[in-house]
């Protein structure tokens, strides 16, 4: 069975105390800091709608009531479709789904343990993979094509995706002109431009710069994607001690008030629009100033970031799931699993890099994402946690079965053991005698074969006459 | 018709459905009839009584097997299977002499003196059904006069005796014993299984073979029975 969408939400880092206080802190930065806009388009979108504008220092603040106005506007459910209706995906609440998530620049390889650039070839084969890994809902585009020319990687990207899973396909862009033949693409496989907005089989990923900048570039994409009507993520990215305060509570207002400013300013641009209020919030390595992508605190940061998507009542997008692990050791699985699962609980929409990912995310590993869709099976069980109803406390069985019985004959069993217990579907529970027998292998090693045995089934590819279309239409498509 | 009842029984079999009432492991089964109604169909309908077996019940069997083996299937599942082929085998009993079908042996199953565990005596008896044995099962904490009386009186082809307690498990050797002096012991075949017993212990005492486990103990029967 799979488990995806389950209502998570029991494991709440701030009290409601504290998310006051925040939010009271959030309010005042927006309001009295403001935020520094590089963006001409995001400028005009925040003149319009009445923002006081410090044009010499093209600081922009927003009086705390228009803030929540303009959060208001902003749909409270957003649904990203998959090619194929049974990957639909609905956010929103405290429901909990999982992706992979990028952008990594190299593969690592266990069997060699040597790490190599990524081509496009692998975004392909990762798409292939995801496709198949029951736990991962959606594909976030993990990697960067090496030997593309940067006006080429973002159709070759999403082509990639599309033409190898049916699931939902979210990625970050590098060119507005990449962005727009993106959207035409996706128009194509949609049917029309009607039917992509009716069922977006992509969204896209902006940004917004900690602290408290709209860069020129990313600004001009929020406004493109917002004006699109596609469902467009607004994440930021504070690093504790370099770009936020260092205590995670300062942390926590830096990452609620840029990423809040991404999604104000999509409302701003086009009021409606689905906008992900997101966090890749972590701590920074102060003995040499560097990103950390597993640390337990990179956990509570996006798990308190759920509490405050749930507060502001906007779908969320969270970071998870991934190690700074160089090789798939048990760094790897530890790392992995606190954070994706301190995510999960806490009722993250949608938790971003649970798979995959390791190194500072600048690598991804084949036989990770298998590892990790385990991992997540296990998590998502946790968070669907325990039920309690007639059926479930079975007095009458034990009544019937009484003192010294057992229960492995009982319907009952037969009729709950899979749905109550976690079917693993890589860890080893064989008895020693067996294992040995199977070549006694490392978790890795059973990987490695179902990686291969995945690849080596038939992909999930593109309707034949939409793909020829697609391609003849799109030259930039590398075939 | 016929292919379709003997297709019909093998795949309730399969999804471990005695009656009518039961779930299988796919949804919305339930209503739709079992082993039972389907066997009972099946006769009413002048099916070879050989055919339902071979085709019905031990080629679906075998089907469950592997799906265990694979790990699709649980201790659970395979008991739910050979439960409902024991049941089709309690239906057909009156029917196997006049259709000249053999019965695959009788096999006399009972745990031993102070040991109240029966948990895995009855995992083996369930299983032993489900292989077209007919199985006596005579209780747990027997004396071993009463376990030479029922060998005596039911004449069985086999003796399964089980204990989970090393302290219990020496009184199989007295069972042995007991058999050989009433002149009954070339008559029976006996296998013994428990946590505590091994093939070491089985030679030891003289026992004829040894089960690790249900499974086990199964095929060990099936090897003696000439059956691979």
């Amino acid at each position: 069975m799979i488990r995806k969408g389950i209502e998570g939400g029991s494991y709440k880092p701030l009290t409601p105390e504290d998310i006051s206080r925040i939010n009271d802190t959030v309010l005042s930065t927006i309001e009295e800091i403001g935020c520094q806009v590089n963006s001409d388009t995001a400028l005009d979108a925040f003149k319009r709608v009445g923002a006081s504008i410090d044009s010499k220092k093209r600081r922009v603040r927003l009086p705390r009531e228009k803030v929540l106005e303009l959060i208001s506007k902003a749909p409270s459910e957003v649904t990203l479709c998959g090619r194929d209706e049974k990957y639909d995906i609905h956010l929103g609440g405290a429901r909990v789904y999982t992706g992979t998530g990028g952008t990594a620049l190299y593969i690592y390889e266990p069997t060699t343990g040597e790490r190599r650039q990524a081509t496009l070839t692998d975004l392909k084969d990762i798409s292939r993979l995801v496709d198949k890994l029951d736990n991962i809902h959606l594909l976030l585009l993990p990697t960067y094509p090496n030997e593309l020319p940067v006006e080429q990687v973002d159709v070759n990207r999403f082509f990639a995706g599309l033409d190898n899973t049916s699931k939902h396909i979210m990625g970050g862009v590098y060119t507005i002109d990449g962005m727009c033949e993106v959207m035409r693409m996706a128009e194509m496989v949609a049917g029309s431009p009607e039917a992509l907005r009716q069922r977006p089989i992509i969204s896209i990923i902006t940004c917004v710069i900690s602290p408290f900048i709209i860069d020129e570039k990313y600004g001009d994409m929020i406004v493109t994607a917002a004006e699109s009507g596609l469902p467009v993520v607004c994440p930021s990215e504070p690093l504790c001690g370099a770009t936020s305060p260092v205590t995670l509570a300062g942390n926590l207002v830096v990452q609620t008030v840029d990423s809040l400013m991404g999604v104000i300013l999509a409302q701003a641009v086009n009021p409606g629009t689905p906008a992900i209020f997101g966090s890749v919030a972590t701590s920074t390595d102060l003995r040499d100033y560097k990103y950390i992508a597993g640390s337990v605190e990179m956990g509570l940061l996006n798990a308190a970031g759920a509490q405050m998507a749930q507060f502001y009542k906007l779908p969320y997008y969270a970071t998870g799931g991934m190690t700074d692990s160089k090789t798939l050791d048990a760094q790897s699985g530890y790392e992995s699993a606190i954070t994706n699962l301190l995510c999960a609980l806490s009722g993250s929409n949608f938790i971003h890099d649970s798979a995959g990912l390791m190194e500072f995310a600048m690598t991804v590993c084949y036989e990770k994402y298998v590892i990790d869709n385990e991992i997540l099976g296990m998590v998502m069980r946790a968070v669907e946690g325990i039920k309690v109803n007639d059926e479930t406390i079975a007095y009458d069985l034990m009544k019937e079965i009484g003192p010294g019985g057992n229960f492995v004959t009982a319907k009952h069993t037969r009729r709950f053991m899979r749905k109550e217990h976690y079917q693993p579907g890589l860890s080893d529970r064989n008895s020693r005698e067996k294992w040995d027998e199977k070549g006694s292998h490392a978790t890795w090693e059973v990987a490695a074969k179902k990686v291969k045995s995945i690849l080596e089934s038939p992909a999930s590819s593109l309707p034949d006459e939409i793909r020829k279309r697609v391609l003849s239409e799109i030259k930039s498509i590398v075939k | 018709m016929s292919e379709n009842i003997i297709e019909l029984i093998k795949e309730n079999v399969i999804q471990g459905r005695i009656t009518r009432d039961d779930e299988g492991i796919e949804e919305d089964m339930a209503g739709q009839p079992g082993v039972t109604e389907l066997v009972e169909e099946a006769l009413a309908s002048g099916i070879d009584v050989s055919e339902i077996i071979n085709k019905g019940l031990t080629a679906s069997m075998q089907a469950v097997g592997q799906k265990f083996e694979t790990g699709e299937y649980f201790i659970p599942d395979m008991l739910a299977s050979a439960e409902a082929v024991g049941t089709a085998m309690e239906i057909l009993k009156p029917h196997l002499e006049k259709s000249g079908v053999k019965p695959k042996g009788k096999i006399l199953m009972a745990t031993v003196k102070g040991d109240l565990h029966d948990i895995g005596k009855n995992i083996v008896s369930i299983l032993l059904r489900g292989a077209g044995y007919m199985v006596k099962d005579i209780g747990n904490n027997l004396d071993t006069k009463d376990i030479v009386k029922a060998v005596r009186e039911e004449k069985p082809d086999y003796l399964g005796l089980s204990a989970l307690l090393t302290s219990t498990m020496v009184s199989m050797e007295d069972i042995i014993k007991a058999l050989e002096e009433s002149g009954l012991r070339d008559k029976v075949k006996i296998i013994i299984g428990g946590a505590p017993v091994s093939e070491e212990y089985a030679r030891e005492i003289g026992a004829d073979g040894y089960g690790a486990d249900g499974f086990h103990g199964v095929s060990v029967i099936e090897t003696m029975n000439g059956i691979n």
